[in-house]
């Protein structure tokens, strides 16, 4: 045993940094206007999660406004791509896209929120998913300027699918981190269904992008009732143009 | 000026106006004076127009990215509101910009001593030229990170709040400001084109299809399927980068 003769002594391992507390925050008022949503929304989610008067009708509704808006703003932003009828269609579809994935993945948010052992009633449930959107919808209204710097730049369908997609990426991955910490507010205990909920939310959302286009480019019809997966769709769409759209309209 | 270069977590908490102005001005005037330099060796009114540009660069990225800088910073958990999310940022900017404007009589004496553009070595000059602001340049804005880094770890709860703060503060503004320095081209002015203060259509094309594009001429011209490939062994080495740090977390076991 000649370690144990070894003068030097082990090294010291230095000693962590001790976190700093959560610092104190006053609580939300009762009424949530929607600068208090704005502010619970990006700094205190499990806060707004446990607030009484979440699951209200007035509070859904400043959520969904909140959401909506924001949506048609960067709904607004991408239409700027292609310009003519694509400012008030893009926005529109965005606008309705948005609203039609929360309402069929609601139930599925319900079902899947109960398996993850959430006690939260349909109705605070409802807001709750209100809440993701909006958040979803604020971080996108925080992309905007930069997308819309690269609208007036590119025509490429490629480049622009890929950062708008990119910006949904990025603003859906905190409004899911928003529903996890909601639900585990709610009493939700595991992680695994919640994951899931987030997937099909997920593709539901990116299908849209392929059953609502065309969104970014330019078409002779405002929908198009040719059906096709999105990846197929955007495979076939990456290299091409806006010129070329132009060209071959109803192609895009 | 010491309070510039190594700001105080004081600072930071009360990200007043005053403390938002000197830090804007010191980041205005620092970047014009080394922008100044920059463009002198092209032509002295060249110089003038990237002392004009370079703090505008600082101000579009920073006001384009404002909204999406604050939100990030209250998302992540570092408790930055938006004022204090453009005090943090401005205050490293503030830090690369007197270190620019420090060195900025030794890149004008550069620019004095560079065979001229319209001599016979202006390509080779002007190559060297690039090169060495190019490292210059990066050598300041490490330093203002590092400087943003240490402000950030001070401020915020954990270390890891605030390299995730940092992370995305410096993804985002990175992202846009690569465009930004697209749509104010030229900065150092090849002696080849027209000394002006933009390129005509500035707005047109983006800083990331023309690397792409020079990427595909430069090397996959003859192999046709590489660019994707090499996109998606990107991906790939992102996922088990992102895989590898999350289990290599230490996990909280509940008492």
């Amino acid at each position: 045993m000649t370690h144990t003769n070894d003068p030097t002594p082990p090294p010291v391992p230095a000693p962590e940094p001790t976190p700093q507390p959560e610092p104190r925050l006053e609580p939300l008022p009762d009424r949530i206007d929607i600068r208090n949503l704005f502010e619970a929304l990006l700094r205190r989610p499990a806060d707004l999660a446990g607030h009484p008067s979440i699951d209200t009708p007035a509070t859904l509704g400043r959520l969904a406004i909140m959401a909506f808006v924001a949506i048609l703003v960067f709904g607004f932003v991408l239409g700027t791509f292609a310009y003519h009828e694509q400012l008030w269609a893009a926005p529109l579809k965005l606008g309705v896209g948005l609203i039609f994935a929360g309402l069929i993945c609601f139930p599925s948010f319900y079902i899947f929120s109960c398996l993850a052992g959430s006690t939260a009633s349909a109705g605070r449930l409802a807001s709750l998913l209100g809440a993701t959107l909006a958040l979803a919808g604020l971080l996108l209204l925080g992309f905007a300027p930069a997308v819309w710097i690269f609208t007036q730049g590119t025509s490429s369908f490629g480049f622009m699918g890929t950062l708008s997609i990119g910006s949904w990426l990025v603003a859906l991955g905190f409004a899911f981190r928003f529903a996890t910490t909601a639900l585990k507010v709610q009493g939700a205990r595991q992680r695994g269904p919640i994951a899931i909920w987030c997937v099909i939310f997920l593709l539901v959302t990116l299908q849209l992008t392929t059953s609502l286009r065309p969104i970014l480019g330019r078409s002779d019809r405002l929908l198009t009732d040719e059906k096709k997966f999105f990846l197929q769709h955007w495979s076939e769409t990456a290299g091409k143009s806006l010129t070329e759209c132009r060209e071959t309209p109803g192609d895009e | 000026m010491r309070d510039l270069l190594d700001p105080p977590i004081q600072t930071l908490a009360r990200a007043g106006a005053r403390d938002l102005g000197r830090a804007a001005v010191v980041t205005a005037m620092g970047f014009a004076l080394y922008g100044f330099t920059v463009g002198f060796w092209r032509s002295p009114v060249m110089g003038l127009y990237v002392a004009v540009k370079m703090p505008l660069l600082i101000a579009c990225t920073l006001g384009c990215n404002g909204l999406l800088n604050g939100m990030l910073g209250l998302l992540l958990g570092s408790d930055l509101g938006f004022r204090q999310s453009l005090q943090a940022l401005l205050s490293a900017f503030a830090i690369s910009a007197l270190v620019l404007g420090s060195i900025a009589p030794v890149t004008f004496f550069l620019a004095l001593n560079a065979p001229p553009p319209d001599s016979p070595q202006a390509t080779t000059a002007h190559a060297g030229y690039l090169l060495s602001h190019t490292t210059l340049i990066a050598i300041a804005g490490c330093i203002g990170l590092l400087r943003l880094r240490r402000l950030l770890e001070q401020h915020c709860r954990t270390r890891r709040i605030a390299l995730a703060t940092l992370g995305a503060w410096i993804a985002g503004n990175a992202f846009i400001g690569a465009q930004f320095s697209w749509i104010l081209r030229p900065f150092f002015g090849s002696p080849r084109l027209e000394v002006a203060f933009l390129r005509d259509h500035p707005m047109r094309g983006s800083f990331y299809e023309a690397v792409w594009a020079s990427l595909n001429r430069l090397l996959f011209d003859s192999v046709p399927g590489l660019p994707g490939f090499l996109v998606l062994l990107l991906i790939l080495g992102g996922l088990f980068y992102w895989m590898h740090l999350r289990l290599n977390q230490p996990r909280h076991t509940r008492p």
